[in-house]
């Protein structure tokens, strides 16, 4: 209880990764539902390792001396802004040959995955210095966020979120019938350029956060839980959002009273959550059969 | 019933990237009609289909709607092609119908609330509205897409295949609430199919696709020339 009090202190010395973790919770897993409703969980898996990618190459650049910004050479503004265009490229890209229909889907983001991962490491050896410092962003630093970059993730989230409730209709028809959309006169092109949009961002700013191992945890399993439980996409929704925080919320308490690294505890839990819903789904089942 | 044409092909060749699949296609569609566009499977049924809906887009030719009146399609997909991992209720595929006037930020308006409740009503499945879409049979799954479509305030109600795959009891059911929302609500009607028996006898116009031609003819024509083509050589 005592370790509660102290995390939910305004003046609690880690509470920018506290609410940052609470920010990524709610908000990824709305986007994590178009991941698992339009069957791209392996783009979820690749797409935070193109990000990383756009962090190591940033990060080479700036060591070298090239800076995407004359007068910005905050390293982790150059990082940001590698990590957005790197997702933002391999998304679209993506996307276009999906809409091509060249070649097979599982192909494609298995081979950007491993040139993505492949690249991520050899950009961070090449890097003279600051490896550790690059490795430690790589896995992200949830622990130590300045207030500026907190209050840029809660803008830019919070407007992801407003877009994503205000557009959910169109997203949501885009996604499961498009020659429906088009009948109704939809742009599903631009509305599927603006869902992509989302996702990058989401990642990459995601990434810089917490590490691609929890942006990939809190986009994938809130929503597949979630869809064991709910009937209706409102509820899956809002279901969703509440696991993610929930996991967000319990996860940072374990890993500031047992002295654990907050993104792996965050994933585990999500994943006992998991468990937990399917295995209650499972009792609930069996009884109605008796 | 009406005269005018809702919907008008001229010279119209249709494929996919540029391909032709089907050309110098021309015929008419009139308000309150019920045609058939019949063929075999491959023979771009759907591909004609979708070209009308404009969701392909057209290779020559030219497609006019409506002579001067608003052209507002009901659009039913072949019910395969609709993903069940959408955790949709059967409400909620409904509401879809009404999602080209919904406005962004809105919550759906209480008018549109009773709008699908109608149209649930008269695909007699009102009593299934909480049930999930993915938990029904494939008759089921048929009303609820034509209520879907209903949703949208059609003048012109377009089938893909709405009787493939369902048993024969449902069949029959569907092609009877089609023809009572023909009468009733004084609808242009298309349907696709690719069996000569899922063809009411009572339709106005049957478009047959045939050795790569769109021709129109009656039943009895259709029946004679399906027939031929099942005679070996």
């Amino acid at each position: 209880m005592e370790h509660l009090l102290e995390i939910i202190n305004p003046h609690f010395l880690l509470r920018n990764a506290f609410y940052a973790g609470l920010i990524v919770g709610f908000v990824c897993p709305q986007v994590g539902i178009f991941f698992v409703l339009r069957r791209m969980v392996l783009l979820g898996i690749a797409l935070p390792q193109v990000s990383n990618a756009g962090i190591a190459f940033a990060f080479l650049l700036h060591t070298i001396g090239w800076h995407f910004f004359p007068h910005m050479e905050s390293e982790k503004t150059m990082a940001l802004t590698g990590s957005v265009i790197f997702a933002l490229i391999a998304i679209f890209t993506l996307a276009i040959l999906e809409r091509k229909r060249k070649g097979f889907t599982e192909n494609r983001i298995g081979f950007t995955y491993v040139l993505a991962g492949a690249v991520s490491i050899l950009f961070v050896s090449w890097n003279p210095y600051g490896q550790t410092e690059v490795l430690s962003m790589i896995r992200g630093e949830i622990v130590s966020i300045p207030d500026f970059y907190l209050w840029s993730m809660l803008v830019i989230y919070g407007t992801i979120f407003i877009c994503l409730v205000g557009f959910h209709r169109n997203f949501v028809l885009v996604s499961y019938d498009t020659d429906m959309a088009i009948t109704l006169g939809k742009q599903v092109i631009l509305w599927d350029i603006m869902l992509y949009l989302i996702i990058g961002i989401v990642i990459s700013f995601g990434v810089m956060t917490v590490g691609p191992l929890v942006i990939f945890g809190f986009l994938l399993i809130p929503p597949v839980a979630a869809r064991m439980v709910v009937r209706g996409i409102l509820p899956f929704c809002i279901v969703s959002s509440i696991i993610g925080t929930t996991a967000s919320f319990i996860g940072f308490y374990i890993s500031y009273r047992y002295d654990l690294p907050t993104g792996p505890t965050d994933v585990a839990l999500l994943c006992v959550i998991l468990i937990i819903l399917y295995l209650g789904k499972l009792c609930v089942r069996l009884k109605r059969k008796n | 019933m009406n005269t005018d044409n809702c919907i008008t092909l001229e010279n119209v060749a249709i494929g996919y990237s540029g391909k032709v699949l089907l050309k110098d296609i021309n015929f008419s569609l009139k308000v309150g009609e019920f045609v058939v566009l019949f063929g075999p499977n491959g023979s771009g049924k759907t591909t004609l289909f979708k070209t009308i809906l404009r969701i392909i887009p057209l290779i020559q030719g030219a497609i006019r709607y409506g002579d001067g009146h608003p052209t507002r399609f009901g659009y039913v997909p072949q019910r395969q092609y609709l993903d069940e991992i959408y955790p949709f209720t059967t409400e909620e595929v409904v509401l879809m119908g009404t999602f080209g006037q919904a406005k962004p930020f809105c919550p759906t308006p209480k008018t549109n609330r009773v709008w699908i409740e109608q149209c649930l009503k008269d695909v007699g499945m009102l009593d299934m509205r909480k049930k999930l879409f993915s938990e029904l049979s494939g008759g089921q799954k048929q009303r609820i897409l034509i209520a879907r479509a209903l949703a949208t305030r059609p003048n012109v109600l377009l089938l893909d295949e709405p009787i493939t795959g369902v048993d024969i009891i449902a069949q029959k059911k569907i092609i009877e609430l089609i023809s009572e929302l023909h009468k009733k609500r004084q609808l242009t009607i298309m349907m696709v199919t690719h069996e000569v028996q899922h063809i009411p006898s009572w339709v106005n116009k049957i478009i047959h696709i045939h050795h790569n031609k769109v021709v129109l003819g009656s039943l009895e024509e259709i029946i004679s020339l399906s027939t031929i083509d099942e005679i070996p050589t």
